[in-house]
């Protein structure tokens, strides 16, 4: 079953309808989908080097096109770091530790108390793009939250060979 | 007589004369003005008859509607804007809704993947949403007085917000109307001094029965999608008056009876054509003297199964539809989302074959090139087996390409698994035949009875392709396939009788040393609400011009042994309770009912009794459709009948099945398979080691040989 590019697209800006929605999750996977869904996203960012695999909404991993190397990169362009480095170690951190930084965006005493739990917003350094946050006790250590197997997804799932990639210097 | 059976594509019409005699009608629908399709309808119907429609209309006694168009309104929210009354601080449970309304009508393996769960936008969004100050708890007794004033501002800002209609449904107010009638009464008051003309429905006057969100959703629904169904009833009645007819139309409700488009109630009317079945099933049994049937219908997306035990139908009372839990008393069926348009499809990893959940619906399949369709489904398989006629469908209104079946069974499931066309098809067949004889049998042997003392009834669409099917090797006592299967539905609403049926949510607890004082007691209680239900019913046979004296009382109720979880619906065996031996009675006679339905040492009298709920039906005498009676004639069926040959596969072999037409056999004649006979609206299939016999009710016995 394929769906038509602007489902894929609809779906990729939540303006999906229910009805098709259920179908796609009801259904066996189409076997076009990530084909089409990486191809709308690459028409969508502003430069041209390669997705490999979305990250999340605005996050990518890429191929450069001159290098062949793998960064992960923000919508923007910016790029934080090699595809096998936590790139949350690479982006600005906002932290909200303390009663005061809670309360400007939870009602008063309906926040975490920050000695128990407190945030940890990571954005792009280049455009300020909020792209995780985490909830861990204070001392917990940045989450690595995704270790993708590329190789094994583009082989064994996607039936397609893996595209080239040029280790790091 | 006329039966009506208006769906979201084809508009059935079901015409009997007075010797029982009928014709079947179709034309498109028209949703844009209902009445232009059924009177088309019922000239095709007519012409059969050679009756114009003036003479047929001024002959006609009565007529029954059923519709979808209800149900959808509420699918697509394209309802009234109305607003809603509840407690303060209760302002968002109607947008909340329970839980289950987020999967329900949901395939299995959809509800537990919790991600395609979701809700539906409600029926009064937050913003026409008021809440008032009082509280009444689950006792009856008053915990805030209400506070007239802002039920006054409720309804100020609702009616200043041009609402097309005002639903009131405070909690416990079905132990205690009295604070949800006075916000009526202020309501009504405040509308009264605005000068506009808007509805008012609060619950304790429709539906006074438990649970929150069933009684609040069902009472929107009266304001919400009952109020334009009842301008189309209207226009229609109207149209078919132009052309003659001298009565009020009626509707199927879901308890079972039909009801007046006038009548208060007019909710319950949102399913009625699968009850229909039911009801003509019913009706056949009483007058042929069957008293255990399985009723089944197959149409295109469904496959529904009801039991009829001892005469009697189960009655649901907390049913869903569309999505929403509500407080109507339903007829019982349970429903299998496989039909004659369910999508096959191969799972891509394990090469199953995978039948539904969803279906083609009316577009048929691959065959039918204009629907556009491109999975196969289960009419593309019996079009690859020959047991569809490609060139008689809807009779032959629309036409099937074998050859596209053909190819996309091939390109789809046969070459992936590596078999012949045929036997790919064939697979599917035999796929879903075991699905729903599996599905029977466990809905007759899980209700503790066995199908060797069922009779089965087989109709819809496409229930008599599959009827040997679904059957074969559950030793029914018989099985039975009417020759206006596909009509049966309409043929159920015409028979159906002139019911109103109001229901009260009642909390008697009698220990089992209860004493003759608390007998009695108790007696009177269900005595106070037969008497407010009785009200309400008389009064909806009053804006139908009855009399009192006219309508026929049966009081009912129901209970449970006290702790039990289930209740069961007894129709009381006396008139009015009003004294301990009364109340003696009415336990005798749930005793009775409860060893009947499970078993005599199930039976728990130690625990003592409770009764949650008072029934009311008073039903009118009206003409009902009479089955026809012919003589038997010889085995031979008459040459008209005879089509000719057709190729039919099964069990791995073609044969040639012999071809009848449907209308033409005559009583008396018994067909030995392999045979197909064939009728507009419906096909009939006898493969080899099956024969069927034509009684002179114009009922068809398939047995095995």
């Amino acid at each position: 079953m394929a769906y038509t590019r602007s489902k894929i697209a609809d779906l990729i800006d939540g303006k999906i309808d229910a009805d098709t929605l259920h179908q796609m999750l009801s259904t066996p996977k189409d076997p076009e989908r990530f084909a089409t869904y990486v191809e709308v996203l690459q028409e969508r960012v502003p430069w041209d080097d390669k997705i490999i695999l979305p990250l999340g909404p605005k996050l990518y991993i890429v191929q450069l096109k001159a290098s062949k190397q793998w960064k992960v990169r923000c919508e923007c362009g910016h790029d934080f770091c090699d595809w096998r480095e936590n790139w949350k170690l690479h982006a600005r951190i906002h932290l909200r530790d303390t009663p005061e930084t809670m309360e400007e965006i939870y009602p008063r005493l309906m926040a975490p108390t920050s000695s128990w739990q407190v945030l940890r917003e990571y954005y792009c350094p280049e455009c300020g793009t909020l792209h995780d946050v985490e909830a861990p006790t204070p001392w917990y250590p940045v989450i690595r939250d995704f270790e993708p197997d590329i190789d094994a997804f583009y082989r064994e799932t996607l039936g397609i060979p893996v595209p080239e990639r040029a280790e790091a210097a | 007589m006329l039966g009506i059976d208006a769906g979201g594509t084809m508009t059935d019409t079901f015409f009997v004369d007075a010797d029982g005699d009928f014709v079947v009608g179709k034309a498109q629908s028209t949703p844009q003005n209902e009445a232009l399709g059924l009177i088309a309808s019922s000239q095709d119907g007519l012409g059969t008859w050679g009756l114009s429609l003036e003479d047929a209309l001024r002959q006609l006694q009565t007529g029954v509607y059923s519709g979808t168009a209800m149900l959808n309104r509420v699918v697509q929210r394209k309802g009234l804007r109305c607003g809603l009354i509840v407690n303060r601080g209760m302002e968002d449970f109607h947008r909340m809704g329970r839980a289950i309304q987020c999967y329900l009508g949901y395939a299995y393996e959809d509800r537990i993947h919790l991600n395609t769960h979701r809700y539906d936008p409600p029926l009064v969004p937050r913003n026409l949403t008021r809440g008032v100050v009082e509280r009444i708890d689950m006792f009856g007794t008053v915990v805030i007085p209400l506070r007239d004033e802002s039920a006054r501002e409720a309804a100020r800002e609702l009616i200043a917000a041009d609402v097309e209609g005002i639903v009131i449904s405070l909690l416990h107010s079905y132990k205690n109307p009295t604070h949800e009638r006075r916000v009526r009464d202020i309501v009504l008051e405040e509308i009264g001094r605005s000068g506009k003309a808007i509805p008012v429905f609060a619950s304790a006057d429709y539906y006074p029965v438990r649970k929150e969100t069933h009684r609040t959703n069902t009472t929107i629904l009266e304001g919400y999608a009952a109020e334009p169904s009842r301008q189309t009833l209207k226009k229609i009645s109207d149209a078919f008056k132009e052309h003659g007819t001298k009565f009020d139309f009626r509707v199927m409700a879901t308890h079972g009876g039909t009801i007046s488009w006038k009548a208060k109630e007019l909710a319950r009317t949102i399913v009625s054509g699968p009850i229909g079945g039911v009801i003509g099933a019913k009706y056949l049994g009483e007058v042929l003297g069957y008293t255990n049937i399985a009723c089944s219908d197959i149409g295109g997306t469904s496959f529904d199964v009801a039991l009829i035990t001892q005469g009697e139908l189960t009655i649901k009372n907390d049913p869903d539809m569309a999505r929403l839990v509500l407080s109507l008393p339903l007829v019982a069926m349970d429903s299998v989302g496989a039909g004659a348009g369910s999508f096959i499809r191969l799972d891509p990893y394990t090469k199953a074959i995978k039948l539904g959940p969803d279906s083609a619906g009316y577009r048929v399949g691959v065959c039918w090139k204009e629907s556009g369709i491109e999975t196969v489904t289960v009419s593309d398989c019996h079009m690859v087996l020959g047991y569809l006629n490609p060139d008689n469908f809807l009779g032959g209104a629309v036409k099937l390409d074998r050859q596209r079946s053909v190819e996309a069974i091939k390109a789809q499931l046969a070459d992936p698994l590596g078999l012949s066309v045929e036997d790919a098809a064939a697979g599917v067949i035999e796929l879903l035949d075991s699905e729903l004889r599996d599905y029977l049998r466990s809905m007759i042997s899980g209700k503790g009875y066995n199908p060797t003392s069922f009779v089965c009834f087989s109709y819809g669409g496409a229930g008599p392709v599959h009827t040997y099917g679904y059957t074969e090797g559950l030793g029914f006592e018989d099985v039975i396939v009417p020759a206006w299967a596909a009509g049966f539905s309409a043929f159920g609403c015409a028979a159906a009788d002139f019911e109103y049926r109001y229901d009260k949510s009642l909390d008697i607890n009698l220990a089992p040393e209860a004493s003759a004082e608390q007998g009695e007691a108790a007696a009177r209680t269900l005595q106070g609400a037969w008497e407010e239900l009785t009200h309400n019913v008389l009064e909806e046979f009053k804006l139908n011009g009855y009399d009192a004296a006219d309508v026929t009382l049966q009081p009912g109720y129901r209970m449970q042994y006290r702790g039990q979880l289930n209740d069961l619906e007894i129709e009381s065996p006396i008139p009015a309770a009003q004294s301990a031996e009364d109340w003696n009675t009415l336990v005798a006679a749930f005793n009775a009912t409860y060893g009947r339905v499970y078993a005599a040492s199930a039976r728990s009298p130690e625990l003592g009794y409770s009764v949650t709920g008072a029934i009311m039906r008073g039903t009118v005498p009206i003409p009902k459709p009479k089955i026809p009676k012919d003589d038997l004639e010889g085995e031979t069926p008459p040459q008209e009948a005879v089509l000719g040959q057709r190729k039919f596969y099964r069990r791995k072999r073609w044969v040639d099945a012999q071809l009848y037409r449907m209308e033409s056999l005559r009583p008396g004649n018994r067909i030995k398979g392999p045979a197909i006979i064939e009728s507009d609206a419906t096909t009939f299939v006898v493969p080899d080691g099956f024969e069927t016999f034509l009684d002179g009710h114009r009922l068809f016995h398939l047995k095995e040989v």
